[in-house]
This record gives C-alpha cells, structure tokens and sequence, in this order.
C-alpha cells in the first residue's frame, strides 16, 4: 500500500506528466469563466450568498489595489495641528484658565440630584401595556381577567418567592427571567458576562421597575467585581449602572452598555 | 483485531465549510414556509423545529469526528507512543476536548432557546429567537476553527502512516543512517523505498511483506539513528525508537563496516551499545553490510574488536532464549546488498530465530494445551514384538488390481490427444462414432444451401417412407382420375371443339372482367362484403348460366350445396347423406360437414404436420412449437372492423344489481352502476 510520501516519491522518479503545467494553467484559466457563470445562474438562497462572498472579495481586492498604489498616488497633505498651538492673530492674548478640575465622582453626585442622567440611548420606544402584559383568564369559567402574564424579560432577585397563585396578579414566568447579562465596556471596548443585581428603572413606567420587567433602554446594576475596578479613595467598586441595549425577549439574552 | 488502518477517517471540514454544510442542510430539510397568520403553536413548532434539527446536525458531525480519532490509550503502546511522537499527545489531546466541549455547549444553546420559544408570542419574535440560535451555534464553530484545521492536517498524516501489525511476526531494521537499510528492504520484499546518497533519505517508518516457510512477516525499515542522549533526539528518530520499543520483532542492527555512509565503525558500536537494553528479549543479529567495498577479514584489529564485542552481546541474547550457545554462525553475518550476496541469508536467518522464539514462547504459554493435541500425535508403546499389519480383504485387493488394468486399457479422446502433440495441434474428430448407412460417407461435408433452398428445411429422417406414401397415393389417384385428364386437342369432334373454343372464351371475358374490377387497397371497402346481401348469386342462377353454355347443372349445384357450410335444411342434407359416388368431396369417413370443410380449407404445402418440429426449426417438442404457434397466432390481432363488441368495449355484469336497488337512501341518487 502507498506510504509515507509517495506522492512525492513519485513525482520524484517519474516527474509530471508531459501536459501537466499546460493543462494546470488552461485549468486555472478556466476557473474565472466558470466562477462568472456560476454568479450569473445561480439563484434564490445559494445566489444571494454567493453574491455577497464574491462582494467582501471586492471590496478586499479593491483595498490592496489602493494600497500598493498609495506610494504612487498623490493626496492632500494633512498636517497634524500640534496641541495648545494657535493662529497668529490670537498669538499676543492671555488665556484664562477655568474654575478648578471637579472630581468625577463629586460631579456625578450633582447629576443624581439633579435627576438628569447621561445615558447611551435617551429615547426609546414606548411599550404599550397590551404588549407587555398577556391576559390570563381563571375562575370556573374562565371569566375572570385579571391576572396578568408577563411577556418581557424580567429580573427577579435571589431571594424571590411567589406570592401564592390564588392571588399573585403579575406572573413572571421563570423561562423569561434572566440573571445574567453581556456588558460592554465603551472605552474598553471589550464586554464580560456579569451578574444583575437590580432594576433600577425602566423608562415605561414605575410599575415596571417594580415588576423587574427588562426592556430596551432599562437601567440595570451590575456585578463589577470581575472588573476590578478602584475608587480614588481605595475602594472597591463592585456595583455599577449599565443601560440595555436589546429586545432581550428577541434575542435571548440581556445585552448592556456600562455607564461610566 | 483492530486492523490498524487510519485511512478510514472521515474528512474534518474546516470551520466556515462545516458552518455552511449544516445551515445549507436545514435550510433544505425543514419546511420553508410560514405565514403570519398561521396559529401561534404551528409558528413556534416551525422555528423550534429548525433549532432542534440544527443542533442535531452538528451532534452528528462532532460526534463522528471525536469518535473516528483514536484514543491514544485506548490503542496498542506502540501506535499510541508513535502519534504521540508525531503529534504530541497534549495538542492532539486539546484539540478533541474542544470538540467535546463544542458539542456540549451547542446542545445547551439549543436547549435554553427551546425553552424561549415556547413563550413566542409573534411570528416576529419567534424568527428573531431562532436566528439568534442559529448564530450563536455557529460562533462556537467557528471558534473551534483552529482545532478543526490541526485535526484535519492529522488525518491526513495519519491516513499515510504504514499499516503495522503490532502482533505477527516482524523484522526491525535499524542502524545509523546511509548503512543500507533501504536496500535491504527493497531487496527482499517489494517495499519500494526511497535509496539516496544523502543521509535521513528515510524519515519514517516503512513496512513490507516477505514469506518464510509459508508464513508471512512484517519487515520494517526505520530511519537512521544518531549517536546522541536521549533527549537530544529529534522527531525522525524517536520514531524508529518507539518501533524499537514497542515491538516485539527480530532485530537486524546493520554494520557499514566499509565506512562509506560517513560514520567509522566505533561510531556504530558506540550507537550498538547505548541502545543495547532496546534489544532486551529480542532476538538480535548483527549484518555488516557492503563487504563488496571491503571484506570482514580486510578491517582493522581495533575494529574487529568492536565487532567481537558487540557479537558477545548478541551472543547473550541467544542464550537467554534458552538456545544453543554453539550456533556462532546465526548471530554475526556479513552480506551485500550490492552484489545480492547473502542477503537471503541474513533473512532466513532473522525469520527463523524469530520462529523459534514465538513457537517456544507460545509452548510456554497456557493456551498451548487447547490445541497441542494438533501438534502431537500419541503412539502407543508396543507391547510384544509380534507385528500386526492392517487388515484388507483379498477381494478388494483383486478389485483394486482390476480397475487399475482397466484404466490402462482403454485409451481415451485424451490420451490420443497428447499422443498427436496436445491440444492445439490435434484437434478430435468428431465425426468418428457416426451411425450411417455407408461407413464411407462417414468424412462427406453436407451442403447447407442447395439451389438457392435451406437443405436443413427439407431434411427429415424419414423421408424415404413417406416418400412411398406419397406415390403409392399418386398412384390410386391416377388411376381414377385417368378419364378426366385426357385433354388431347386432336381427338375432339368439331362440335367439342366449338365447345371448347366458346368455354375458353368465356373464360378469358371473366378474366378480363376481373382483371378491371380487381379490388385492390383502394377500390375495396375496408369492410367486406362477407355476405352476399342483395342475394344475387344462388345456385339457380348458377344453373342458369351453365345451361345457357351447354352443360347440364345439376351435379355443380349439388356440389355447391354440399361445401356450403350453413346450410342445414333437412332435404339437402339427406340428399348428401344418400349421395355416395362423387368425387373427392364426399368422404365418408368425416361425417361432420364442418369439419370437413374445414379440413379442406387448410392445404397442406409442407410434407409434415403443422405441429411436428423440424431438425433446425430450435424446438425442444412438439408441444413447445404448438405453443409458440398459438401464441404467434394470438398476437396478430386483426381489427375488428366491423364495428362489433370487442373485449375493451363496457361491459355491464349485472343490470339490476341488488345493492342499488334495495334500502331507503337519506339523500343522493343511485344513477350509476
């Protein structure tokens, strides 16, 4: 049986064939002919996908085309305009410089009485109680309306117990309930599964928050210990506010930016 | 036995193929199409379907590939030292337990999205749960991607590695590299090993086949050892350790003692004794190779020394088998492989201690006893010195001298062959035992065609009788119709002849009236006129007609009355019946009219029955020709073209049947039948 390297060993003692290189480039010829045909008949699924392979290899093509030519192409120069250098008429004038650098944290402590928040998306859609709640009818027969499904995401705390079902009227059914959820850092840039450790509000409404229902735009807290973040006073941050930025019930799971 | 063959691997596709294999198989398999409006349970069924038959998919595919990967503990020593060796076991390790855990992280993918589906309220929402499955899976393929490349680049290697038996009998080859270890090989089996001047031509293990007192065994060639610490050595030459091993073989540890591959025979012993505890319990032979560039006797004494040395090991190996401490000449052996000298030798030699090692081994053992009563056969001690020959009857002796003398006597179609010069050059004549009526036209060639007929057609065994049959009926028939025949022109009377010429013109009017009124395609009418409808032509106007030209008609008439087949009225029959004289149409001995009329309607042209098979006709009996008669017969199916019922017409079996006709009906009609 053949082993080892024989094809190699052939090719060795025998050499190629006497056509081999001419039928190899004819072959290699061919092949953009065939490529062509097979992008102009295929259709449906196989096509679009196609399409869009024989796309991205353009646009990479197109790239390396412009960068060997970049030495021989000539471009505006773009001087970099060095830091704290000004234009020649403001040069005789003093500056003046601002009331002192606030702390960051001082800073935030402003905006939290304030009640004015910087978040990542200030405005979402409004989610209308028909959408969020399903209607759950009970009783003998089946009159009763007043229980409540929720169709959202929800979080509910580690010490969660059911009221008893005789008389809870918002269930959260515990295929929904998330605890975790994917953070991304916005400087970083890099994003960690960390732990939710509350609702802190979610935009539709107070009941909302209360229920633990998490939508698009919800402030959550999260577990940062994994972070190993530091206060300047020395301490440990372990807790910060990240703001959603899915339809977890779409998705599957809960996807957070951090607020910094 | 696990047949050690790794070729049977199937092929690791790499990460985006496999990712749009399995997509491109659900998108194919499980149904396509969903509408809004479809009830919310047939839209989650429809999308959990998808996850669940994609998640199935990528099991399937993972679980073959760990699966068909050996696993290197499971496997002999010397397989499991050798991938390790080439692969390292921790990488090749890795790589499978990412496999694993791909597929458990992808069943678990599966498994929570599942469970989200079941509360999908929307088509929207449901298709947006199943896309993030589907993509979440193929992230973790496409994680895996690295793994999957290396394994694939192991299958391939390992589909080339040489099939080695670790069980049967083999022959270890080793020795520093260029010593002629692949010629040896090429030599004595029909491995076709790379031979080179430069060193490390082999670089890994190769394996031929050689037969020895009909057995087979396993040569293998390793590549060339270095003289170097353990450590030191490099992945080539720890394979040829690991076969050194691991294998239970005959050793053939190959000398240059010419000094041509570069190395100076104090270099090989040196070699010889580092490795000299791999030879433990192997029987070990030493080959100096290439005594056609320089003899053993022709080297210097220090390196006859070495050489005495290295045979006083082998020498020990012998004696802890338990062989014959004497037998000098099957441990140290000189050849070439150049000029063939010896190279059987050394062979036999290595094949026949390797024998008597596994058969002593195998006596030792205690599976030995199952079959040792094939190998011994038990004489009983005699008892007296009387001798007791077996007992044959004097009649089959007799018999057996007989049939002996019979055999001898006659000479058979064979032996006259071989006596003639064999089988091409004489060939049996056939034609020897034929049965003829003159021994001499026993050699005559029988034509086939005879003026322009098939002889075979007119062949007949008995035609001679029935040629006398025939005669002796022309005979009687002559005689009695000798009158009739007599139409000799001169011995009419003129009125005869007036006669005859009106007659004959009569005669050639109604041919030419035929010949213009001949019905031909197209003049004839597709449906026959069978019947004579207008009944004009009866047997009246028939007499009519004779009688104007002379002849009295009433013989004719009775004539065509009797041949006519449907006539059955009383009078013309009894007139029949009485008529006896009368020529040939009146047999008596066929009463029936019909059959009569039938039997004459068919003339017989041939000499032979119809269902009487002819030499050459390629029937087995009469029985099979009636057979194919009929069936030709049947399928020629004339048209019915005289717009009769035929068998493909609507027949309807009953016309009141009893099941429409009966019970009180809700609703509806029972019309049909």
């Amino acid at each position: 049986m053949p082993q080892g390297d024989y094809i190699d060993l052939h090719r060795k003692r025998y050499g190629y064939r006497p056509d081999h290189f001419e039928r190899k480039r004819k072959k290699e010829a061919r092949l953009v002919h065939k490529r062509s045909e097979i992008a102009q008949k295929a259709l449906g699924i196989k096509g679009k996908m196609f399409a869009k392979k024989r796309y991205a290899e353009k646009a990479l093509m197109k790239k390396t085309l412009m960068m060997h030519e970049e030495s021989s192409t000539r471009r505006k120069v773009d001087d970099d305009v060095h830091e704290g250098s000004i234009p020649a008429y403001l040069l005789d004038r003093d500056t003046t410089t601002r009331a002192k650098i606030l702390n960051n944290t001082i800073k935030q402590k402003r905006k939290e009485k304030a009640g004015k928040w910087e978040v990542p998306l200030p405005k979402v859609r409004p989610v209308a109680e028909d959408e969020m709640f399903k209607i759950l009818r009970s009783g003998k027969r089946k009159t009763k309306q007043w229980k409540r499904m929720v169709t959202k995401a929800t979080f509910v705390g580690p010490g969660f117990t059911r009221k008893p079902p005789k008389y809870e009227r918002f269930i959260r059914p515990s295929g929904l309930r998330f605890t975790k959820s994917h953070v991304t850092h916005p400087e970083l840039k890099a994003t960690f599964n960390l732990e939710i450790i509350g609702v802190k509000k979610n935009p539709n409404g107070q009941m909302y928050t209360s229920l633990g229902v998490l939508t698009k735009g919800t402030i959550i807290e999260v577990n940062v210990s994994e972070l190993g973040l530091v206060t300047p006073a020395g301490k440990v941050v372990w807790g910060k506010y990240a703001q959603v930025t899915n339809n977890p019930e779409n998705d599957g799971c809960v996807n957070a930016v951090l607020l910094v | 036995m696990v047949q050690y063959n790794f070729k049977k691997m199937t092929v690791v596709p790499n990460g985006k193929d496999f990712i749009d294999i399995i997509l491109s198989r659900t998108q194919r398999q499980t149904p396509t199409v969903v509408h809004k409006g479809y009830a919310i349970s047939r839209l989650r069924q429809f999308y959990m379907r998808k996850v669940k038959y994609t998640q199935q998919n990528f099991h399937e595919k993972l679980s073959t590939i760990v699966d068909e990967f050996p696993r290197l503990d499971d496997i002999h020593p010397f397989y499991g030292d050798l991938l390790h060796v080439l692969y390292n076991k921790d990488h090749y390790k890795l790589a499978l337990g990412q496999i694993n855990t791909a597929r458990n992280l992808i069943g678990k993918i599966s498994k929570d999205y599942v469970k989200l589906l079941k509360y999908g309220d929307s088509l929207y929402r449901c298709k947006c749960l199943k896309v993030a499955a589907l993509g979440r899976m193929c992230t973790v393929i496409k994680r895996i991607g690295p793994s999957l490349a290396y394994l694939e680049q192991i299958r391939q290697h390992m589909a080339r590695l040489p099939s080695i038996d670790p069980n049967t009998r083999t022959v270890l080859i080793c020795g520093y590299p260029n010593v002629g270890k692949s010629s040896f090989i090429n030599k004595i089996t029909r491995a076709d090993v790379d031979v080179q001047p430069y060193a490390f031509t082999t670089k890994s293990l190769f394996v031929g086949h050689t037969d020895y007192k009909y057995l087979r065994y396993q040569v293998i060639d390793t590549p060339g050892i270095l003289d170097r610490p353990f450590e030191d050595r490099n992945i080539i030459e720890m394979c040829s350790i690991t076969a050194l091993a691991h294998l239970r073989a005959a050793v053939l540890f190959f000398l240059d003692i010419s000094g041509s591959c570069g190395y100076s025979i104090a270099q090989q012993a040196a070699l010889f004794h580092s490795i000299k505890s791999l030879f433990m319990n192997k029987p070990l032979i030493i080959v100096c190779n290439k005594t056609d560039l320089q003899p053993l006797d022709g080297i210097s004494e220090e390196d006859k020394k070495l050489v005495a040395e290295m045979k006083s090991e082998a020498m020990k190996t012998v004696i802890g088998q338990g062989g014959e401490a004497t037998n000098d000449d099957g441990v140290l052996l000189t050849m070439s492989t150049l000029t063939e000298e010896g190279v059987i030798a050394v062979k036999n030699a290595a094949c026949e201690r390797l024998l008597n090692q596994r058969v002593e081994l195998k006596m030792k053992s205690k599976k030995i006893n199952d079959c040792l009563n094939r190998f011994h056969v038990a004489m009983p001690k005699p008892r007296d010195n009387k001798e007791r020959p077996p007992c044959i009857p004097q009649a089959v002796i007799e018999a057996k001298i007989k049939q002996a003398a019979e055999k001898e006597k006659r000479q058979t179609e064979r032996d006259l062959e071989n006596e003639n010069g064999g089988a091409g050059v004489y060939s049996a004549s056939l034609k020897k035992h034929y049965i003829l009526a003159n021994d001499e036209w026993k050699e005559d060639v029988m034509p086939e065609i005879l003026d322009g007929h098939n002889v075979s057609d007119f062949v007949d065994p008995d035609i001679l009788h029935r040629l006398e049959e025939l005669e002796r009926e022309e005979g009687l028939r002559q005689e009695e119709d000798g009158d009739d025949f007599e139409m000799d022109g001169l011995e009419l009377t003129p009125e005869e002849k007036k006669t005859l010429a009106a007659i004959r013109k009569k005669k050639s009017l109604l041919i030419q009236e035929h010949r213009i009124k001949k019905s031909t395609a197209e003049s004839r009418p597709i449906v026959p006129r069978k019947f004579d409808k207008d009944r004009e032509f009866t047997t009246k106007r028939m007499g009519r007609q004779l009688s104007k030209l002379g002849i009295d008609p009433s013989r004719a008439i009775e004539r065509a009355r009797s041949r006519s087949v449907s006539r059955g009225r009383k009078r013309e029959r009894s007139v029949d019946r009485g008529d006896n004289d009368g020529g040939d149409a009146m047999d008596v001995d066929t009463p029936n009219k019909k059959q009569r009329m039938l039997s004459r309607s068919h003339s017989r042209s041939r000499s032979r029955p119809p269902t009487e098979v002819a030499p050459g006709e390629g029937f087995k009996d009469s029985n099979q020709k009636a057979k194919a008669l009929q069936k030709a017969r049947k399928s020629n199916k004339n048209r019915n073209k005289d717009a009769r019922r035929g068998e493909a017409d609507r027949v309807i079996p009953t016309l009141k049947p009893k099941h429409l006709f009966s019970g009180k009906r809700s609703i509806g009609k029972t019309q049909r039948r």
